[in-house]
């Protein structure tokens, strides 16, 4: 086979499996979609009926009334509010041990492993200690335990940012009395901003996702859309239709998001290993 | 009809509002002698402005609370805020937050079945001495006596709880096709006994084998829940229907006895007469080919029966409910094989760590009050079920639908002769135990290594736990003779 | 955790150099005080919590030593969740590799459509477990799944077949929903991966007339190493704290057999409230994770500074 053949051959087949590949990831995530707009004896029937015959927002409704808003803030607030706080502090850390090395080669990786520490491992001291502070039920007791699992990953990432950055600039400005704090603030930050972007992202997506840690702390005030949608399962009914609906609430914020950001998302994804 | 209903219950809360407005001083006096809603909705207004935090399971259960809390803080001025959790976590989030140091809960709703292991943590407040300050004492004596005996409302002869929900399996079945001439001829040629509303669980199997042969797969003659999680409530009625026993008398488990085995056995042959899938079916699945007329029987909670009937298809919190097709068409029995499980059901207690004990407890004593209760197992979308001797004699219940007299003396008599789920420390384990056997033999395990299995499981959690601290929390339990296991309950006279 | 970074620490050998400055140190300081605080104390907290009898049922908490630790290891019911959660990790992410770099080769390179294209094939990553779990509970119903219905299409007859109550297909469908939902992540990888690759030493192999497999095997693997290590660090690690999805699309059933070692732990430790021997389990599960991550991090580690 002949070099232009095979070339001819892979260009050939390669719609078909992109079709087939899109296909199958893709339709789980129309079926949710889609039984968000069917009436019960749509989504339970057999034959299973694949287009809502009347579609209707009435599961949206239903779950706007009972609490889904008040989720959707908590999420929003709470994968916002430690978002911002994983870049500050883990920036700020990351700068340290890129420009003075603090640590030496270890601290990063130490910080690092921290990111993948078990959830079942820490649950209970976690509900001792927020108990202790009042904490239980709160929008910073997930924050901060949402930190602790975002910040080695910020610190990891922001790290291979400042490094990229020449230490030229900044040297130049404490020549000329600028303090370390004010070299970190007022030029190298600005400097990685597009790394901040694609970090923030991340650790957005972690904390929006996370159910874990959700079940376990919250009760009413700060239930977040993962463990929102978890109490429509219920020991008696399985209420599909607003299932359906939370699931498109909690999804498209985060497609939006992918989408917008695809040409950071690699180096997120890979700990910074592909640039 | 159910608009009507509706107009009804719509007075009814209106009269009520108005006589707390009212405020007769009769009803300030102790110990209470009227109404003991009054009674609460009196005493509770010197805690005005005060907040309880009152846990319901999510979802549509939490409707019911929703709806009454308004009403109960227009009388009281107490705010209720109802916090709504997902059914297991109603056991683990107010045990959780007693075990680290309490508070955040004031009214709690309990599973019988749990009630030993917040006893024992301390969990729980005592309620005899409110309940002899502030109810009527009629108004006890007129809970059903089967939800107000020892291990439901009680632990070593000490009230926890107010009961709240008549949860006990009955069977539906459709009248048309039992009435049937050609199916009763085609059976009575088939099986040499007459086609009847099942009694026993061979009749059940022989109706659901007629009816499935005949019409699947248009219509399956019975559907059963199977799935994960509750599978294990349908084997203890019958268990103890046959004469099986949970322990020995040295607490050896004995659930894998012959009897055990050969139900489970029974089990696993049901399913072939099913729907295709059923091992994966909970209330939503039975609910629906229910309601679109795609099975002759099935044996669940009793919520099935008010909305089969058509009664509250209106309400907007039914949506999700698919319209019944059967509506006219229903039969009530007991579960079949003498006793029906009494899965569930739910005491409404008031934490030992709350700040507003009396509160909260008012609070219980309103909602679980004779006339306050009876709109509640009426509201059309509840979940609750008629757990007093005046619900089911209730006239305004009784004539619901046309069939609705039936359906409650039904239920109270499946009540009467219930067999109640395993309720000592480690209930939910040692019950766990028992739903992974029987899903683990749907999947096609050998019952009796299944069962055997689960026995070495509950001996594991047995000697865990102190065979002596067990075996005393057992004979505690087997005081109620709706605990006691075996074909018949001897209710005692009072 | 912290055994695996100092296992690292001492294999590197690096000489530390002593700062006296010590503003560094003090940009440092809040992002360790978080740390620290957070995770070391209730390490050591569920350490010592591993080593007593703690059971709800019980008024006394004694001492037990290593007893718990004995029960964990003579009970099949834990033994189990282990090898479900070996399982999920060896042949879910295996999978996830295999199809993850295949689907970026063969749709590497230029091609129309290619950023919508690569952007709905991402989709998945971005549903919460949680979702995907039921979503995914739907999709196998026995009844009112589409699975069922269009396996009944392509054989010409109705079909029905209970997945998730069998042990064999529940765990197929376990597997089945993890591959699904993270192959799109190993893609993207690779194919940033493929992306950046110099293309001049292909064309040379080219015109040495190297054949595909040669050159996959010689020089595109040998050239993603660190990709690969990265991508199966990253997968391996979360798998091996698989949860979310079990306790939404088969609860651990039938009986315990879909259960993995989070979800044994979260029903031993928190619903039935054993909290020393949930402890005890979850200190196994943070060995396996220490000895997984010290080694693929040692070879990360490598790649990266190499």
């Amino acid at each position: 086979m002949g070099l232009h053949t095979r070339k001819w051959l892979s260009q050939a087949i390669r719609y078909p499996i992109a079709l087939i590949a899109l296909a199958f990831f893709l339709f789980p995530i129309v079926w949710i979609v889609l039984t968000a707009f069917k009436t019960p004896n749509e989504f339970l029937r057999n034959p299973p009926v694949w287009i809502p015959q009347t579609p209707s927002l009435v599961y949206f409704e239903h779950v706007i009334k009972t609490g889904g808003l008040k989720a959707l803030s908590n999420t929003l607030i709470i994968s916002t509010s430690t978002t911002l706080l994983a870049l500050l502090i883990g920036s700020l850390a990351a700068y340290a041990l890129a420009r003075y090395r603090v640590g030496g080669d270890n601290l990063p990786f130490f910080i690092l492993s921290q990111r993948f520490m078990p959830p079942v491992a820490v649950i209970f001291p976690f509900l001792l200690f927020f108990k202790a502070l009042r904490w239980m039920d709160t929008h910073q007791a997930l924050i901060l335990i949402y930190l602790t699992f975002n910040l080695p990953y910020a610190v990891w990432m922001m790290r291979g940012f400042f490094m990229e950055i020449p230490r030229e600039i900044e040297e130049s400005a404490l020549v000329d009395g600028c303090s370390p704090l004010g070299a970190f603030w007022r030029i190298a930050l600005p400097l990685v901003s597009p790394g901040l972007v694609a970090t923030g992202v991340f650790c957005f997506i972690f904390s929006w996702a996370e159910f874990f840690f959700a079940v376990a702390i919250t009760k009413s005030q700060a239930v977040t859309l993962s463990v929102y949608i978890v109490n429509f399962f219920g020991k008696m009914m399985v209420q599909w239709g607003e299932i359906g609906a939370t699931s498109i609430v909690s999804m498209f914020p985060l497609f939006i998001i992918s989408f917008l950001m695809q040409r950071y998302l690699v180096r997120g994804l890979t700990l910074g290993a592909v640039k | 009809m159910s608009t009507k209903m509706f107009k009804v219950l719509g007075v009814l809360l209106a009269v009520t509002m108005l006589l707390g407005l009212a405020a007769p001083i009769a009803y300030a006096q102790e110990p209470c002698q009227g109404s003991s809603s009054q009674c609460a909705v009196e005493a509770a207004k010197k805690f005005a402005g005060t907040t309880i935090n009152y846990v319901r399971e999510a979802g549509l259960q939490a409707q019911d609370p929703l709806t009454m809390a308004p009403i109960w803080e227009e009388l009281t001025g107490i705010k209720v805020n109802v916090i709504e959790l997902a059914y297991l976590d109603m056991y683990t989030k107010p045990l959780q937050d007693h075990l680290t140091g309490g508070g955040a809960y004031d009214a709690i709703d309990l599973s019988p079945m749990w009630m030993q292991d917040y006893v024992n943590a301390g969990a729980l407040e005592p309620l005899d001495p409110y309940i002899e300050k502030y109810m009527n004492p009629a108004d006890m004596e007129d809970f059903l006596p089967v939800y107000r005996s020892e291990g439901v409302m009680k632990i070593n002869g000490v009230t926890y709880g107010l009961y709240d929900d008549g949860d006990v399996f009955i069977l539906y079945y459709r009248k048309d096709l039992f009435e049937d001439e050609t199916n009763k001829a085609e059976f009575k040629a088939k099986y040499g006994y007459e086609l009847v509303p099942p009694e026993t669980e061979q009749q059940m199997y022989d109706a659901a084998e007629f009816f499935t042969n005949k019409y699947a797969p248009e219509l399956y003659g019975l559907a059963i829940q199977r799935i994960e999680g509750q599978a294990y409530s349908w084997f203890v009625g019958p268990f103890s229907g046959r004469g099986g026993q949970f322990f020995d008398e040295n607490m050896k488990a004995t659930i894998n006895s012959d009897i055990g085995v050969q139900l489970l056995t029974d089990m696993v042959k049901q399913n072939k007469v099913m729907p295709p899938g059923v091992e994966k079916w909970g209330f939503m699945e039975v609910l629906s080919a229910w309601m679109d007329g795609k099975v002759a029987m099935i044996v669940t909670w009793p919520p099935i029966g008010r909305w089969s009937a058509g009664y509250g298809d209106t309400a907007k919190q039914l949506a999700w409910v698919p319209a019944s097709k059967v509506v006219g068409k229903v039969g009530y029995m007991p579960q079949p094989g003498g006793r029906p499980t009494l899965a569930g059901g739910f005491n409404m207690c008031v934490t030992a760590t709350s700040a507003n004990k009396e509160a909260a407890y008012l609070f219980i004593q309103w909602m679980t009050s004779p006339d306050i209760s009876l709109q509640r197992v009426m509201l059309p979308f509840a979940l609750r079920d008629p757990y007093r001797l005046s619900h089911f004699s209730s006239p305004l219940y009784r004539s619901a639908w046309p069939e609705a007299g039936e359906y409650l003396d039904t239920l109270k008599k499946a009540g009467m002769s219930g067999q109640y789920e395993l309720g000592i420390p480690g209930a939910r384990e040692y019950m766990e135990a028992i739903d992974n056997a029987l899903t683990a033999a749907y999947a096609g395990k050998d019952p009796k290594a299944a069962l055997d299995e689960a026995a070495a499981k509950w001996d594991a959690i047995t000697e865990r736990l102190g065979v002596e601290n067990q075996k005393k929390a057992y004979e505690q339990w087997l005081k109620n003779p709706w605990n006691r296991l075996g074909p018949t309950v001897e209710v005692p006279t009072e | 955790m912290a055994a695996a970074s100092e296992a690292i620490a001492m294999s590197s050998g690096m000489p530390q150099r002593r700062k006296r400055n010590l503003i560094p140190w003090m940009f440092v300081a809040p992002c360790m005080l978080v740390i620290l605080l957070v995770t070391i104390f209730p390490t050591i907290y569920s350490l010592g919590l591993s080593l007593t009898k703690w059971e709800i049922g019980l008024q006394e908490r004694p001492f037990i030593g290593l007893g718990n630790y004995i029960e964990l290891f003579s009970t099949p019911r834990f033994l189990h969740s282990l090898l479900i959660t070996l399982l999920v990790v060896v042949v879910g992410v295996s999978v996830e590799f295999g199809l993850g770099f295949s689907l970026a080769q063969l749709l590497s390179g230029e091609m129309k459509g290619k950023r919508v294209i690569v952007a709905a094939l991402l989709l998945p990553v971005m549903v919460m477990p949680v979702v995907v779990g039921y979503t995914w509970r739907l999709l196998w119903d026995a009844q009112y799944g589409p699975i069922n219905q269009i396996i009944g299409w392509i054989i010409g007859q109705p079909f029905t077949y209970t997945w998730l109550a069998k042990t064999e297909t529940a765990l197929f469908a376990i597997l089945v929903t993890e591959i699904w939902q993270w192959t799109p992540f190993m893609f993207l990888v690779f194919l940033s991966g493929l992306a950046v690759m110099d293309p001049e030493v292909f064309e040379a192999a080219d015109i040495d007339g190297a054949s595909g497999w040669a050159k996959l095997w010689y020089m595109t693997l040998p050239l993603m190493r660190p990709i690969i290590i990265v991508a199966l660090l990253i997968r391996g690690l979360d798998a091996l704290k698989f949860f979310d999805i079990i306790f939404t699309l088969t609860g651990g059933g039938p009986g315990n057999s879909t259960e993995t070692l989070s979800f044994y732990i979260y029903q031993t430790g928190y619903q039935f409230f054993r909290l020393g021997y949930g402890a005890a389990a979850s200190f196994v599960l943070l060995v396996f994770l220490a000895l997984f991550l010290t080694y693929l991090l040692k070879a990360f580690r490598a790649t990266v500074e190499g």
